[in-house]
């Protein structure tokens, strides 16, 4: 190779002295950095069991990212049991991504003379090592923005939220772990290197910058401390902490609700739908009260023969209308009562509501097909991506997996999905089909 | 493996763990070629520069400003470094703008629609969680200033110059 000749540094941030912070340095970054390496983690997981609770390999209609590859191979038969499963997995998906965003933000802060490294690139190694920061810091971003967005209902992000999100994590989690295993070794020292009880023990006056580093994260000429390492740490964890208090009563529901100041299902509903929330109303929806009086609605169930392998048979002949049932027919069927609760995949749940209806698996026997592959749920609703969905047999026979007429007491009201609608056990809110038009049975 | 080092700049296993990030991310972001390839690349390239490039200048130039305003002004500041008292806030306030600004601004027009609840209360509460947290950040001060103010009464001998969020105390690169 040949010698290089090392082009000064560019005046402003490209030079070291420009970064003055007394507090920035390896200790500071690898804390910050190991909260990220504990929370990240944490958010692929409940991401992909998120992506797995839509059951997305058992049809079509319940994938949002069909072209997926190799990204499903991890894919599995969603279960029902323990039936707060899925509402624990949402709310700890947003509520801990949201409070990740101050933790990431302080990372940033704590790494940017990073981004003026001089000269920008050095060896091969360097350079893959900044295109990999690029996935990193591009990718938390673009998953914390998009996914922050569709909670609140704005979906101003370029296109479908699903494949943005599930793609775009995948883009990230792999820049995260390659970073991660780069940087073990250095977060390693630096933790070694100053116990955490001397720096919470330190107070703004014996603040000290930490001795210069190879990294290039220690000031040259440090200024005066105006906040401690430890006053760091409580800001960016305070900050981390109010955001989270003031969201994530929208999923524990019941008197927290209230507590949620800042989050998109922190209000008690009033008006028709006092009991519990709703994310998709009747109007949304497109239904209209006069589609489902007892002279117009009926449940139509139906048979439909499939080759496991192939989907279903080519023909439409394969599709067999059973029975059309009433309400009135429903509720002379025998009733149960099961307590579940809505949980959407934008986080919020409701408590357990008491639901009464009848089982989906007496439902599939009245139908003539004891036990179905799977069952497709058709409703009401005008179009959409979840006016259908595909229940597995395990969720089609658990005895709490009804097609709910009442809850609480009370016949449902036309927003909570009136006449009729499913209520499966960890089942995504989107999957529990209101103003159930008819149900197929797979064989 | 010394000739591996000086032609590459690490180890081998740092080559494995980067190609392999570089195959699944491209397998991931292939996917992503079916949608809005271009808007998908603006949002990505604003949020690789979104922190570093625009809003780290604003918030330390906004600290830096803070700080000199009040070094100018006639002394008689306290000797109680103030600053956090005011970053505290501020910055809390912030990051929960920056998070819910759709619902505080009432932007998400089928809201309402699809869940039946009011976008109005959101401004409010947002402005009502900042002003309580002004009014902590006051108090702890006063009690921190009742404290010391006990010790010793002197005016301030100036603000210290550098600052946590304003990384840079010499822009004009004095």
């Amino acid at each position: 190779m040949t010698t290089k000749t090392r082009l000064p540094a560019p005046p402003g941030p490209f030079r070291e002295s420009f970064w003055r912070s007394p507090v920035r340095g390896p200790w500071l970054t690898s804390v910050l950095g190991l909260l990220l390496l504990a929370g990240i983690p944490v958010m692929f997981v409940t991401g992909l069991l998120s992506y797995a609770a839509y059951n997305p390999d058992l049809a079509l209609v319940n994938d949002e990212t069909p072209d997926k590859g190799l990204l499903g191979f991890y894919l599995f038969s969603w279960p029902t049991h323990p039936v707060w499963l899925y509402r624990l997995n949402q709310g700890t998906h947003v509520t801990l991504g949201l409070m990740l965003v101050p933790i990431v933000l302080f990372k940033l802060w704590s790494v940017l003379p990073k981004l003026f490294e001089w000269p920008p690139v050095r060896s091969l190694a360097h350079l893959l090592e900044r295109v990999t920061l690029a996935a990193v810091v591009g990718g938390i971003i673009f998953e914390l923005v998009t996914g922050i967005l569709n909670i609140q209902t704005y979906y101003k992000f370029p296109g479908n939220f699903y494949p943005l999100h599930l793609y775009g994590a995948w883009v990230f989690f792999a820049g995260f772990v390659a970073h991660a295993a780069i940087k073990m070794p250095a977060l390693v020292r630096s933790l070694r290197g100053h116990s955490m009880i001397d720096v919470l023990r330190t107070n703004l006056k014996d603040t000290r910058p930490e001795p210069l580093d190879a990294g290039g994260l220690v000031a040259l000429r440090p200024g005066p401390p105006t906040i401690s390492r430890r006053g760091v740490l409580a800001f960016a964890g305070g900050a981390s902490a109010l955001v989270g208090l003031l969201s994530v009563g929208q999923s524990l529901g019941g008197p927290f609700r209230k507590t949620a100041l800042l989050a998109p299902h922190g209000q008690e509903l009033a008006g028709a739908n006092p009991d519990f929330q709703v994310n998709m109303t009747a109007r949304d929806a497109g239904v209209m009260a006069a589609q489902t009086t007892a002279d117009t609605w009926r449940l139509t169930l139906l048979t439909e023969h499939v080759t496991p392998a192939a989907g279903p048979v080519a023909g439409t002949d394969t599709v067999k209308s059973v029975t059309t049932l009433t309400r009135a027919d429903l509720l002379r069927m025998e009733q149960h009562t099961v307590s579940l609760p809505i949980a959407c995949v934008e986080g919020w749940s409701t408590d357990n509501q008491t639901w009464t209806g009848v089982r989906l698996s007496d439902l599939a026997r009245l139908a003539g097909v004891p036990q179905p592959l799977s069952m497709l749920t058709r409703s009401l609703q005008r179009g959409g991506a979840f006016s259908r969905a595909v229940m597995s047999v395990e969720q089609v026979m658990a005895a709490d997996s009804l097609l709910a007429l009442r809850v609480n007491g009370a016949d449902l009201t036309l927003d909570h999905g009136y006449p009729a609608r499913v209520i499966v056990p960890d089942c995504p809110g989107v999957h529990n089909t209101k103003w159930v038009a008819s149900l197929t049975f797979r064989r | 493996m010394r000739w591996f080092r000086r032609l590459y700049g690490s180890n081998p296993l740092h080559l494995l763990v980067t190609i392999a990030c570089f195959a699944i991310a491209g397998y991931a972001a292939n996917k992503l070629r079916a949608g809005d390839v271009k808007g998908i690349l603006v949002w990505l390239a604003a949020a690789v520069i979104g922190h570093d490039l625009i809003l780290f200048p604003l918030y330390a130039i906004a600290d830096r400003s803070v700080m000199a305003v009040f070094r100018r002004r006639p002394p008689r500041l306290p000797a109680v470094p103030w600053i956090n008292y005011l970053r505290v806030p501020v910055v809390f306030s912030a990051i929960l703008l920056m998070i819910w600004w759709p619902l505080i601004f009432r932007l998400p027009t089928d809201f309402t629609a699809k869940t039946d609840l009011s976008l109005s209360p959101y401004l409010g509460r947002w402005l009502a969680v900042t002003g309580g947290l002004f009014l902590l950040s006051a108090l702890a001060y006063a009690v921190r200033l009742a404290v010391s103010g006990g010790r010793r009464r002197s005016p301030s001998r100036g603000e210290p110059a550098s600052s946590l969020m304003s990384a840079g105390r010499d822009y004009s690169g004095r």
